[in-house]
C-alpha cells in the first residue's frame, strides 16, 4: 500500500514536471499555465508568483502552476522559457530582474531578453533600500560617506548577488560619492539580510519585502532608497538623491513575459487576467502584506518601461565604468 | 509559565481533529519521500504549497509542511541502511555502518535505533526549542561568514578522516568532491565555471544526483559482478529488534546526538549534515573501541541519526524567531506562512501565538506518530533485503531515475547520474571511499563562499578567520585535530585514535 501511495506521488510529480504535449484547438486557455520563477523558493520573486497563483483561479478557468527553476542567477529559467513553445502555455514571472535589466550590460547573454521576450504586465516594482545594523553608528547616508572619508576605509556591504539590482546601485553610490564600497554577494537576499542582521558587515542593500521585517524587529535602520521617488512601502526613508548623492534605479522590476512569438490574443488574456488580480482588494491586501507595492502596467506600457529601463541602467554601467571582474 | 499556558493553548489547536489528521498526512507523505531515493522534502512542500491555499487556517498549513520536512529526517535513514543510498546529506554518515550492520543481517537493529533515536532527538529538540527558542536564536546569527568557513573546514577534516581506508585516498576523493563542487556558476563573481558551453551544467551537478549515482548505482554494478548469488545485501534478516546491548551502547550516542545536532542545527544552511558528521566523530573518538566504526558499529548509526533529527527540530528556531529561513525546506514553509499573511519573525509569538505554539505542540504529536509508524515498518523495510536482486536493481534504478529527474526536469540529470553510476563502480574497484566525496561536494560552496566573503569583509588578510572568536576556537579544533591525525599516523596507528 505504502509502496503503491509512493509510486502514485512520484508519477505525479512526474506528470507535473512533464510539459504537456500540444493540444488540439480550443479556445486559450485550455490547460494549466506554468509559470516559471527562474528564483528559489521562498524569494520575494517567488512569493510573489505564489500569490498571484493564489488569486489567478479566481479570475480564470485554468490555474496557473508556479514551477521554480533557479540557477545561474535566473538565467537558466528564463531561457527556459524563451525556448519554450509560444503558446501563452508557458510564461515567465519576474521578468525585470536584474538579469534582465543590468546582466545585458555587463557579460554576453545566450538570449536577447528585450528581444525574445514579449511583456504582459508589470505587477510590482522591489526597490533597493541600503540599510544598516540597529546598533550602527551610522544613521543617514553622509554618516557612511563622512566615515568612510574620514577614516579612508572600506565600507563592507552586504548584496544578494554579484551584478544583481542590489549590487549595482550600492556600487553606483560608492563611484558617485567617492567612496569605496567593497559588495560582499550571498547566494541570495535572506543569506544577505542574516549576515548583516548579525552584525558581520556594515551596509547592506535589499528589497523592502526583505527588510521590512527586520526594521520592524529593531535589527535594521533604513538609511536610503535608491529610487527616483520614495518607495511607497518605506514613505519615511528618504531618497539617495535627497540625499545629495545623485543615484537612482530602478531596483528590481517583477512582471510577467511570455516566449516571442505568443498570440496577440493570448497577451491580451493574460494581461487582462493580471489586471483583474492586482485590483482584487484580497491580492491587494495579501501583497501590503508581504512588503511589496503593487505597481501595475500593461503590455505596451510596461514594454516601453523595461526598455527604458534597460537603457538608464546600461548608462549607469558606462558613466560610472562599471565590470563584473 | 508563560511557556506552559502557551502550550497548552498549543496543544488544544494542534489535537483537533483537523490538524491530527494533517500532522498524520504530514508524517505519512514525510516517510514515503524520505524513503524515496531524489524526492526530497523541499521538492515535496513546493510541490503541495498550491494546496495549502485551500487549507484556511495557517496553522493547519504548516502542520501538514513541517510534518514533511521532519517526517522525511525519519525516512531518510532507511535507503541508507538497506540500500546505501542515502537520498540526502545529513544521511550520507549513517551509510558508512548502517549498511555494514545490514551486510551482516542486522538491518533491523539498525533501523529500529535510527527510528528510536529520531524520536527521542526530535522530541528532546522540541522541549529544546520550547524551552529556549527566544533566548538561543541570536547563536543563528553569530554566524558570519569567517565562523560558516571555519565550521565547515572543520566539517571537512572530519569528512576525510570518517573513512577506516587510507588518509591518501580520502584526500583525493576529497579533493575530486570539492573540484565536482566547482562546477557552475561562481558564487561570487557569478562567472560560469566547467561549463564548456554546456547549459545544464550552467547550474552544476546536483547533490541527489551525485549521491544516488555513486551510492545506489555503483552499488547496483557492483552487485551485478555477483548478481548470480540474487541478493543485494543478504538474505538473512536477522533479529527485527535492537537488543539490550545494542540499546546499552546507543542511548548515550542518542544522548550526545542530540545535543550536538540541536546546536549546530540552528546555524543556517548545512547545519544538519555538519553535525551527523561531527556526531560520527565524536562517537568514534569517545568508543572504547573504535576499531568497529565502519564495521558495523551501532553507535555510528544512532549518533549521526539523533543529530540530523535534533537539527531539524532546532531548524525551525531562527524561522519562527528570527524569520530567517535556514534550508531549502523552511524557506519554502516560510513561503507559506508570508502567503497566509503570517509574518515569521521576533513578533510571531506575540501576533500569532496560534501559529508558535500549535506547529510546536503538533511536532510533539508528529513525532510520536513517526515512531508508532516507523517502528512496525521496520519489520517490513527489513524484508527488502529478501527481494532478489534482479527485481529490486531496476526498481532502484527507475526510482534513481524518476527522482534525478524530478529535481530541475532535466533529462542531462538522467545521464550525469549514469555516468556517476560507473564512476562509483570504478571508485568502489579502487577501494575509495565514497563519503569525503559526497560529503566535500556539499561542503565545498559552503567553504569558498564563506571564505571568499570573508576576504571580501577583511580587505584580503587571513586574520579575519583567528580574530573573531568562534572562528578561532574551531580553526585551533581544526589544528589540533590535523596534530592528532599527523602524530597517529607518525605511531602507524589508526586513524582519529590518539
Amino acid at each position: 500500500m505504502k509502496r503503491t501511495v509512493t509510486v502514485l506521488a512520484a508519477l505525479l510529480f512526474t506528470a507535473l514536471m512533464l510539459p504537456a504535449a500540444s493540444m488540439a484547438e480550443e479556445a486559450y486557455p485550455a490547460k494549466p499555465i506554468t509559470g516559471i520563477v527562474p528564483m528559489a523558493a521562498g524569494g520575494s520573486t517567488d512569493l510573489l508568483a505564489r500569490t498571484v497563483e493564489r488569486f489567478w483561479t479566481k479570475y480564470s478557468k485554468q490555474p496557473l502552476v508556479v514551477v521554480n527553476k533557479p540557477g545561474g542567477g535566473g538565467v537558466v529559467g528564463t531561457e527556459g522559457v524563451v525556448r519554450s513553445r509560444p503558446d501563452g502555455y508557458t510564461l515567465y514571472l519576474g521578468y525585470g530582474s536584474g538579469h534582465d535589466v543590468v546582466m545585458p550590460s555587463l557579460q554576453k547573454m545566450p538570449y536577447d531578453p528585450l528581444k525574445d521576450l514579449v511583456p504582459v504586465a508589470r505587477l510590482s516594482i522591489h526597490s533597493v533600500v541600503i540599510v544598516t545594523g540597529a546598533n550602527s553608528p551610522f544613521n543617514s547616508i553622509k554618516d557612511v560617506v563622512a566615515w568612510s572619508k574620514k577614516e579612508g576605509k572600506p565600507v563592507t556591504t552586504a548584496v544578494s548577488v554579484k551584478a544583481g539590482a542590489v549590487d549595482l546601485a550600492l556600487t553606483s553610490f560608492g563611484k558617485a560619492a567617492g567612496i569605496n564600497i567593497v559588495t560582499v554577494p550571498f547566494s541570495g537576499g535572506a543569506e544577505a539580510t542574516t549576515a548583516l542582521a548579525g552584525g558581520h558587515l556594515m551596509i547592506g542593500g535589499g528589497h523592502p519585502s526583505e527588510i521590512i521585517p527586520h526594521i520592524k524587529a529593531g535589527r535594521f535602520k533604513a538609511l536610503a532608497v535608491a529610487l527616483p521617488q520614495r518607495d511607497p512601502t518605506l514613505p519615511d526613508v528618504p531618497t539617495l538623491r535627497e540625499q545629495g548623492i545623485d543615484v537612482a534605479t530602478w531596483g528590481s522590476i517583477k512582471g510577467v513575459a511570455a516566449p516571442a512569438g505568443t498570440p496577440k490574443e493570448v497577451i491580451e488574456y493574460l494581461e487582462g487576467t493580471l489586471k483583474k488580480v492586482c485590483s482584487d482588494p484580497e491580492f491587494v491586501k495579501a501583497m501590503a502584506n508581504m512588503n511589496q507595492p503593487i505597481m501595475y502596467q500593461g503590455s505596451e506600457e510596461f514594454g516601453k518601461f523595461i526598455q527604458q529601463a534597460t537603457a538608464d541602467y546600461l548608462e549607469i554601467i558606462k558613466r560610472l565604468n562599471i565590470t563584473i571582474n | 509559565m508563560e511557556i506552559f499556558s502557551g502550550l497548552i493553548n498549543g496543544f488544544s489547536i494542534a489535537l483537533t481533529p483537523v490538524n491530527v489528521l494533517f500532522a498524520f498526512i504530514g508524517a505519512i507523505l514525510g516517510t514515503a519521500v524520505g524513503v524515496l531515493p531524489g524526492l526530497g522534502p523541499a521538492a515535496t512542500i513546493a510541490l503541495l504549497l498550491p494546496a495549502t491555499y485551500a487549507i484556511s487556517s495557517p496553522v493547519t498549513a504548516i502542520i501538514l509542511m513541517a510534518g514533511i520536512f521532519y517526517g522525511s529526517q525519519y525516512g531518510g535513514s532507511t535507503t541508507s541502511i538497506l540500500l546505501n543510498l542515502p537520498g540526502e546529506a545529513s544521511s550520507v554518515v549513517t551509510c558508512i555502518d548502517g549498511y555494514k550492520m545490514a551486510q551482516k543481517g542486522r538491518a533491523g537493529a539498525a533501523l529500529g535505533i535510527a527510528a528510536i533515536g529520531s524520536f527521542v532527538a526530535g522530541t528532546i529538540g522540541i522541549v529544546g526549542m520550547t524551552l529556549f527558542a527566544p533566548k538561543i536564536a541570536g547563536f543563528a546569527l553569530s554566524f558570519g561568514p569567517p565562523e560558516k568557513f571555519s565550521l565547515a573546514m572543520v566539517g571537512l577534516l572530519m569528512a576525510v578522516t570518517l573513512s577506516s581506508g587510507s588518509v591518501v585516498k580520502g584526500l583525493i576523493m576529497m579533493a575530486l568532491g570539492l573540484l565536482l563542487a566547482s562546477v557552475g556558476l561562481d558564487p561570487i563573481s557569478g562567472k560560469t565555471r566547467f561549463a564548456f558551453g554546456v547549459i545544464e551544467l550552467q547550474g552544476g551537478f546536483d547533490f541527489v544526483t551525485l549521491a544516488m549515482g555513486v551510492f545506489g548505482l555503483g552499488e547496483i554494478f557492483t552487485g551485478l559482478e555477483s548478481a548470480a548469488k540474487s541478493e543485494i545485501v543478504t538474505t538473512k534478516v536477522g533479529q527485527v529488534w535492537p537488543t539490550m546491548k545494542d540499546w546499552v551502547a546507543s542511548r548515550m550516542a542518542i544522548l550526545r546526538g542530540t545535543l550536538i545536532g540541536f546546536f549546530i542545527g540552528i546555524i543556517p544552511g548545512g547545519g544538519a549534515v555538519i553535525s551527523s558528521l561531527v556526531s560520527y566523530a565524536v562517537e568514534k573518538r569517545v568508543s572504547k573501541r573504535p576499531e568497529e566504526f565502519g564495521q558495523g558499529a551501532i553507535e555510528g548509526v544512532a549518533g549521526p541519526e539523533s543529530a540530523n533529527n535534533a537539527a531539524s527540530s532546532s531548524s525551525f528556531i531562527p524561522l519562527l524567531t528570527l524569520g530567517i529561513p535556514g534550508n531549502a525546506s523552511i524557506a519554502m514553509i516560510f513561503a507559506a506562512l508570508m502567503i497566509k499573511g503570517v509574518t515569521p519573525g521576533p513578533f510571531l509569538i506575540q501576533e500569532h501565538p496560534e501559529v508558535f505554539w500549535g506547529v510546536i505542540a503538533s511536532m510533539y504529536i508528529g513525532n510520536v506518530m513517526l515512531l508508532v509508524l516507523n517502528l512496525p515498518l521496520v519489520g517490513l523495510w527489513v524484508q527488502l533485503v529478501r527481494v532478489p536482486f534482479g527485481i529490486l536493481a531496476p526498481v532502484i534504478i527507475l526510482f534513481t531515475a524518476i527522482g534525478s529527474y524530478s529535481i530541475q526536469g532535466q533529462v542531462f540529470d538522467i545521464y550525469s547520474l549514469i555516468g556517476f553510476g560507473l564512476f562509483g563502480y570504478l571508485l568502489r574497484k579502487l577501494k575509495f571511499e565514497l563519503g569525503p566525496l559526497v560529503l566535500a561536494f556539499v561542503l565545498g560552496p559552503m567553504i569558498e563562499g564563506s571564505m571568499r566573503r570573508s576576504l571580501l569583509i577583511s580587505g584580503g588578510s587571513f586574520m579575519i578567520f583567528v580574530t573573531h572568536p568562534i572562528s578561532m576556537a574551531l580553526i585551533g579544533l581544526f589544528a589540533l585535530l590535523v596534530l592528532g591525525q599527523v602524530l597517529a599516523m607518525f605511531r602507524k596507528k589508526p586513524l582519529l585514535e590518539t
